[in-house]
């Protein structure tokens, strides 16, 4: 783009998309009525639990001041189908519409061969970063026929069932309260009020369940093939090891709901742990949190939940998948 | 179509494109069974049981499914002995590969496949009797 009037046009053109056109097309915030009833289409104001800082106020606030309209449109208030959002939408959209455009010039095609969009980005990265040729190298390994085989598929999909109870934790976390007088009421909140909460909350208790068959299945798996023989002893510990996170994630969020059915199985569970001798003790009170199960035990087991394993078991996933590539799948007889 | 051959006589397959491509096939249908399984959901959530009430023990109070077949070995064993056992076995799982160090042979691998099988069945038929009682 070397010719000032190519400048001057894509100038011309995102202006007009971005500028002229929204100040006389966009539409404005309109001042909602001021009155000290809620207004209808403001789903927000009319639900109790969202209304408790507005309980406070003498009046509801003025538009200016209504902190919802900063990013919503009145009437609007769902989601994320906001102004900034629509913004970056359509902008993104429209940019990339400007780049085709420009793109599609006969002066721009006859000037170099042509090559794919995402070739043109490979090769700028690769200029500054020379990873092309250790990604090659690794895209290019050899994968010997028997590892094809379904029950060599089954750590990966333990794997991915990690990392689904990854993104669907996540997403229960930021609505999830972990104490004793919040925890029932905001698992019911996921599942009644938000927008797909009860599928997010069932996906993730059943990942639950099927990662800890997946991981039985894969250890079988293993055991079965030989593949914990030297030299791979330390993957075998290594796995193990996870397959227990794997039982200990299971026993920390089980008492998440703090339910009738999580309180007692988690103190079946710790009372288990107080019967191994000499330490049992001292194991079931650090377990607890005390002599019985209390907020203390929850906020103990949420933290392991949400913080303690998960970060122990990316490390020592990393360091399986490290192990595994270094001295490649094992043969089986 | 792309197998190549290694110098042992072995087939083998590019990982890019066709494994990944296996692989993204499974976790396309892995994917696929967890929407359906939200997608279920919104009819028939997962749903909670009463409030946790720490003076009210209900009757059948039980540990989660994949320590029912430990909570049934306690109704067996003695209290200690029903704890230091399976933490026994389990050290035996951890340390298995320096007890069973021998090259491996066809025999052998029968033997843990047989091992495997018990274990499981074992540990399945634990879990329904503690299911069911």
């Amino acid at each position: 783009m070397r010719q000032r009037k190519h400048i001057a046009a894509v100038i011309a053109l995102v202006s007009l998309i971005f500028i002229v056109i929204p100040a006389i097309w966009a539409p404005r915030a309109q001042a909602e009525p001021f009155t000290t009833v809620p207004p209808e289409n403001h789903p927000e104001l009319n639900d109790p639990v969202l209304l408790k800082p507005f309980m406070e106020m003498e009046t509801f606030p003025l538009p200016e001041q209504d902190t919802c309209q900063h990013c919503h449109l009145p009437g609007e208030i769902t989601g994320i189908w906001t102004p900034l959002f629509r913004w970056i939408l359509f902008g993104t959209m429209g940019l990339l519409f400007v780049y085709g455009t420009y793109r599609a010039g006969s002066v721009w095609i006859n000037r170099k061969p042509w090559k794919p969009l995402w070739a043109r980005a490979v090769d700028w990265i690769d200029e500054r970063y020379d990873v092309v040729e250790p990604a090659l190298k690794i895209l290019k390994k050899p994968v010997p026929l028997f590892a094809t085989r379904w029950m060599y598929c089954l750590g990966g999909i333990t794997f991915m069932l990690f990392v689904i109870q990854c993104i669907t934790g996540v997403m229960l976390a930021f609505y999830y309260k972990p104490t004793p007088e919040e925890a029932y009421a905001s698992i019911l909140f996921i599942e009644n009020e938000v927008r797909f909460g009860a599928a997010i909350r069932a996906i993730h208790h059943w990942s639950a369940n099927g990662m800890v068959v997946m991981v039985v299945a894969h250890m079988l798996r293993v055991f079965i093939t030989g593949a914990f023989k030297s030299p791979r002893e330390l993957n075998w510990v290594n796995g193990t090891l996870l397959g227990l996170f794997t039982l200990g994630f299971g026993l920390t969020g089980y008492l998440l709901p703090w339910d009738q059915r999580a309180y007692w199985a988690t103190t079946v569970a710790t009372e288990i742990a107080g019967g191994i001798p000499q330490i049992g003790d001292i194991a079931l009170v650090f377990m607890r949190g005390g002599w019985n199960v209390t907020a203390i035990t929850l906020s103990r087991f949420y933290a392991v939940h949400v913080l303690v394993l998960p970060v122990a078991m990316i490390i020592l996933l990393g360091l399986h998948f490290l192990m595994i590539r270094r001295q490649g799948i094992s043969r089986p007889l | 179509m792309t197998e190549g051959e290694t110098e042992q006589e072995e087939k083998t397959i590019p990982f890019y494109p066709d494994h990944v491509t296996n692989e993204a096939k499974l976790a396309l249908a892995i994917l696929v069974v967890v929407v359906v399984v939200g997608v279920l959901a919104l009819w028939f959530p997962v749903g909670l049981g009463e409030p946790a009430d720490p003076m009210n023990t209900p009757l059948h109070t039980k540990p989660e499914w994949y320590f029912l077949f430990l909570y049934q070995i306690l109704k067996y064993l003695p209290k200690t002995l029903g704890v230091i056992l399976p933490i026994l076995g389990l050290l035996i799982l951890i340390l298995w590969p320096f007890f069973d160090r021998r090259k491996d042979t066809k025999r052998a691998r029968s033997a843990r496949v047989i091992l495997a099988i018990v274990g499981v069945a074992a540990i399945i038929i634990l879990t329904l009797l503690s299911e069911l009682s």
